[in-house]
C-alpha cells in the first residue's frame, strides 16, 4: 500500500499498515509514533531539514507525496488571504494575471524560493487589500453554510427514506405471518375441506402481493430534478426579440471568362457521354463516372476561352 | 480552373515584350552582381547576351523535351508540359549563367512528376540518365534534391500548370456532340497533338489560355485538312453576336500562329560557341565550390536538401539552425565570412 517509510523508524511503517504518517510544515514527513517520541524529548526539529517545529504544526497526511500535502497546506494560507472570486475583476486578462501571481506565491513558499521576499508581498497585499478580504471572507462563510443546508436537507432526506422502506418490508412480513397463521387457525377450526382453504389461501396471498406492487408504483413526485418544488408557479422574465436580417441565400457567381458549361446532370442528355470513355465497373465502385471527367474537360475546355488578355 | 488558376493572375502576360523585358532584366541583374561582387577576370565580354542566351535556352528546352520523350516508364504528355512550362518560368526571372541550364532541366522534370502525380522514385528517374554510370547518376540525384527548392521558391510556389493538353479533349468532345459538321474530329487528332507540341515550345503558354491554344490548334488543324470550322465559334460558342469577343480570339490565335512560325531550332555552331561562354562563366564564377565542400558531409549521413547558396544570407542562417554539427556551423560561417567566393 504504501512505498515509504517513516525517514526515522524506517521499518515501523512497512510492519503496521495502519500506522499513519504526518507531515509538517517543511514538507517532511513522520509517522505517528516517531512524533510523539520526538515531542517527548522537548526537541522540535525536523529530521531531515532540522526546521523548527511545533506538535500542533502536524497533519495527517492525504496524499502519497509530502511535497503535495505542504503545498495544500501553504495554498489553503494564501488562498486565505488572496481570496478575490472571478466577478471582482473587470476582464479575463486581468483575473487570470492575478491568478498567475497567486501561482507564484504559492509556488516560491512550496519550493523555498525568495521566502522573505513573497511574504513581504503578501502582507502588502494583505495591508491594502485588507476590507476586500473580510468582505470576500464573509461571502465565502455565506455560501459555505448554504452548502452545508444542503448537505444537511440531503442526508435527512435519504435517512427518511431509508426509514420508511424499512417500514414497508416490516409491514410486509407481518402481513404474511398473519396471513399464515390465518390459514393454520381455519385449517384447524373450518369444516371445509383443505384444497379449498389452501386456494383461498393462496388467492388472498396472490391480492396481497398486487397491493403490494401497486403501492411502490405510486412513488409520489414532489419534486422536479431541478430543486424546483412541483405546484410552484415559475415567473420567467420576457425573452427580448433579437431583430435581424433573414439570411437569403445567393449562389456563388464565378466569371469564367468563356461560355456556359452545361450542368453535370445534363451531359448524359445532351449527348455529350457518347464521346467519353465508358466507365468500367471498377471505376464505378469507386464513385467515379464518365460523366465527372467529360464535366471536366469541358470545364477546362471553355474555361478563359474569351479571355480579354492575348 | 483556369479562371481562378495563380497562373492566370501571376504568369500570363500581356505581350511578348514584357517577356523579353524581363528575360533581360534577370541578365542585367546577374551582371551587375558579378561586377559589382568584384571578381578576378570580370568584364563584360566574358558575360552572355540575353539573345545568346535565348539560344542556349531554346537548345536546352529542345533537350528537356527529348528527355521527357525518351523516359521510361512513359511520360503522360501533361507531365511533360508541365516541365518545360517551369524551365520557362524559371528563366523568366533568373539567368543561364547563375543556373546551368543542365541542372535545372532535369529538377524541372522531376518537380514536374511530382506535382502531376506521374509517381516515379528518384532512383528511377536518374536510371533514364542513360548517358551517365551509377555513379554519375548518384551525383545527378544529389545535384537534383539540392537544387529542388530553390526551383519551387523561383515558380514562387506556383506549381499548379495548366496545359492544353485537356482543354484540346475537351473541345474535341463538344466538337463531336454540338456540330456534327465535322464529320471525324478524331482525324485531326494526330495533328493537333504535333501542333501543341511545338507551341510548348514558345511562349505562348505565358501569354494565353491554355483553352485557347488548344482552339487554334484544332482550327488550325481544321483549315490545313481543309475543312471549315468558322460556323462552330459563331453558333456552338454562341458568339454570333459578340464580335467583339470574335474578334479578339481570331486576333489571339493569329498571334500564336506567328509565335510558331518565328520558333527555329538553334544551329548547332551558334549553341557551341555560347556553351562553351556559358561553362567558363560556371566554371568560373559559378558556385561549384559547394558541391565539393558538400561531399564532404556525406559521412555524416547528413542528407543536403537545402541549396547551399553561401549569397542568400537567409538560407546560410538556415543551414546554419539546421547543420547537425558544429564543424558545419563553423565552416558555413566562414564560407560567408569570407565573402562571394568561398
Amino acid at each position: 500500500m504504501d512505498d515509504q517509510g517513516c525517514p526515522r523508524c524506517k521499518t515501523t511503517k512497512y510492519r503496521n499498515p495502519s500506522l499513519k504518517l504526518m507531515v509538517n510544515v517543511c514538507g517532511h514527513t513522520l509517522c505517528e509514533s516517531c512524533v510523539d517520541m520526538l515531542f517527548v524529548r522537548g526537541s522540535g526539529n525536523c529530521v531531515q531539514c532540522d526546521t523548527p517545529l511545533r506538535k500542533s504544526n502536524f497533519r495527517v497526511q492525504l496524499f502519497e507525496d509530502p511535497a503535495v500535502d505542504k503545498e495544500v497546506e501553504i495554498r489553503k494560507k494564501v488562498l486565505k488571504i488572496y481570496n478575490k472570486r472571478d466577478f471582482d475583476f473587470s476582464n479575463l486578462r486581468e483575473y487570470n494575471d492575478y491568478l498567475e501571481r497567486v501561482e507564484e506565491i504559492v509556488y516560491n513558499l512550496t519550493n523555498n524560493l525568495e521566502v522573505e521576499g513573497t511574504k513581504q508581498i503578501m502582507e502588502a497585499y494583505q495591508r491594502e487589500n485588507r476590507d476586500i478580504i473580510q468582505k470576500n471572507k464573509a461571502k465565502l462563510t455565506r455560501e459555505q453554510e448554504e452548502l452545508e443546508e444542503l448537505l444537511l436537507l440531503e442526508q435527512q432526506g435519504n435517512e427518511q427514506r431509508r426509514l420508511e422502506t424499512l417500514q414497508e418490508e416490516q409491514r410486509q412480513l407481518q402481513a404474511k405471518r398473519k396471513s399464515k397463521q390465518a390459514l393454520l387457525d381455519e385449517l384447524e377450526r373450518s369444516h371445509v375441506p383443505a384444497t379449498i382453504l389452501l386456494a383461498q389461501h393462496k388467492d388472498r396471498a396472490a391480492q396481497l402481493e398486487t397491493q403490494i406492487e401497486k403501492q411502490k408504483q405510486v412513488v409520489k413526485t414532489t419534486i422536479f430534478s431541478t430543486g424546483i418544488p412541483m405546484g410552484q408557479t415559475v415567473s420567467l422574465l420576457t425573452v427580448n426579440r433579437l431583430e435581424e436580417v433573414l439570411y437569403h441565400y445567393q449562389p456563388i457567381h464565378m466569371h469564367t471568362y468563356g461560355p456556359p458549361v452545361p450542368e453535370l446532370e445534363q451531359l448524359g442528355r445532351l449527348g455529350y457521354l457518347n464521346h467519353v470513355r465508358t466507365a468500367q465497373p471498377q471505376d464505378m465502385a469507386g464513385g467515379y463516372n464518365s460523366g465527372l471527367a467529360c464535366h471536366r474537360a469541358i470545364q477546362d475546355a471553355f474555361s478563359g476561352l474569351f479571355h480579354p488578355l492575348g | 480552373m483556369f479562371h481562378i488558376s495563380s497562373q492566370k493572375k501571376y504568369w500570363t502576360f500581356d505581350n511578348e515584350e514584357s517577356l523579353e523585358q524581363l528575360r533581360c532584366e534577370a541578365n542585367q541583374k546577374y551582371r551587375n552582381k558579378m561586377l559589382a561582387s568584384g571578381k578576378p577576370g570580370v568584364s563584360d565580354a566574358v558575360f552572355l547576351e540575353a539573345h545568346e542566351e535565348n539560344v542556349l535556352f531554346r537548345h536546352y528546352e529542345k533537350r528537356l523535351l527529348d528527355f521527357c520523350n525518351a523516359f521510361k516508364p512513359v511520360m503522360p504528355k501533361s507531365v511533360v508540359g508541365t516541365a518545360i512550362m517551369y524551365f520557362r518560368r524559371f528563366y523568366l526571372n533568373n539567368s543561364l549563367m547563375e543556373y546551368h541550364p543542365r541542372t535545372i532541366m532535369l529538377i524541372c522534370a522531376y518537380l514536374s512528376c511530382k506535382v502531376d502525380e506521374f509517381n516515379v522514385s528518384s532512383t528511377q528517374f536518374v536510371g533514364n540518365l542513360v548517358q551517365e554510370s551509377a555513379a554519375g547518376q548518384e551525383r545527378a540525384l544529389e545535384q537534383i534534391l539540392e537544387y529542388e527548392l530553390l526551383l519551387i521558391q523561383q515558380l514562387n510556389f506556383h506549381l499548379v500548370v495548366h496545359t492544353p493538353y485537356r482543354p484540346m479533349e475537351g473541345l474535341l468532345i463538344d466538337i463531336k456532340t454540338r456540330y456534327p459538321l465535322l464529320e471525324n474530329p478524331e482525324s485531326l487528332r494526330k495533328s493537333v497533338d504535333d501542333f501543341l507540341t511545338r507551341v510548348t515550345l514558345t511562349d505562348s503558354g505565358l501569354l494565353f489560355p491554355p483553352s485557347q491554344i488548344a482552339m487554334t490548334a484544332i482550327l488550325n488543324s481544321a483549315s490545313r485538312a481543309g475543312l471549315s470550322m468558322e460556323s462552330y465559334l459563331t453558333e456552338c460558342m454562341g458568339l454570333k453576336e459578340d464580335k467583339e469577343t470574335l474578334l479578339k480570339m481570331y486576333d489571339a490565335m493569329r498571334r500564336i500562329k506567328s509565335l510558331m512560325k518565328k520558333y527555329e531550332l538553334p544551329k548547332p555552331d551558334e549553341v557551341n560557341a555560347y556553351k562553351v561562354k556559358l561553362e567558363r562563366v560556371h566554371a568560373d564564377f559559378g558556385t561549384n565550390s559547394n558541391m565539393k565542400r558538400k561531399r564532404g558531409y556525406e559521412d555524416d549521413d547528413h542528407v543536403a536538401k537545402e541549396p547551399r547558396m553561401t549569397e542568400e544570407v537567409s538560407e546560410t542562417t538556415y543551414i546554419l539552425a539546421t547543420s547537425a554539427s558544429t564543424f558545419h556551423v563553423i565552416n558555413s560561417l566562414l564560407c560567408f565570412l569570407g565573402g562571394v567566393d568561398g
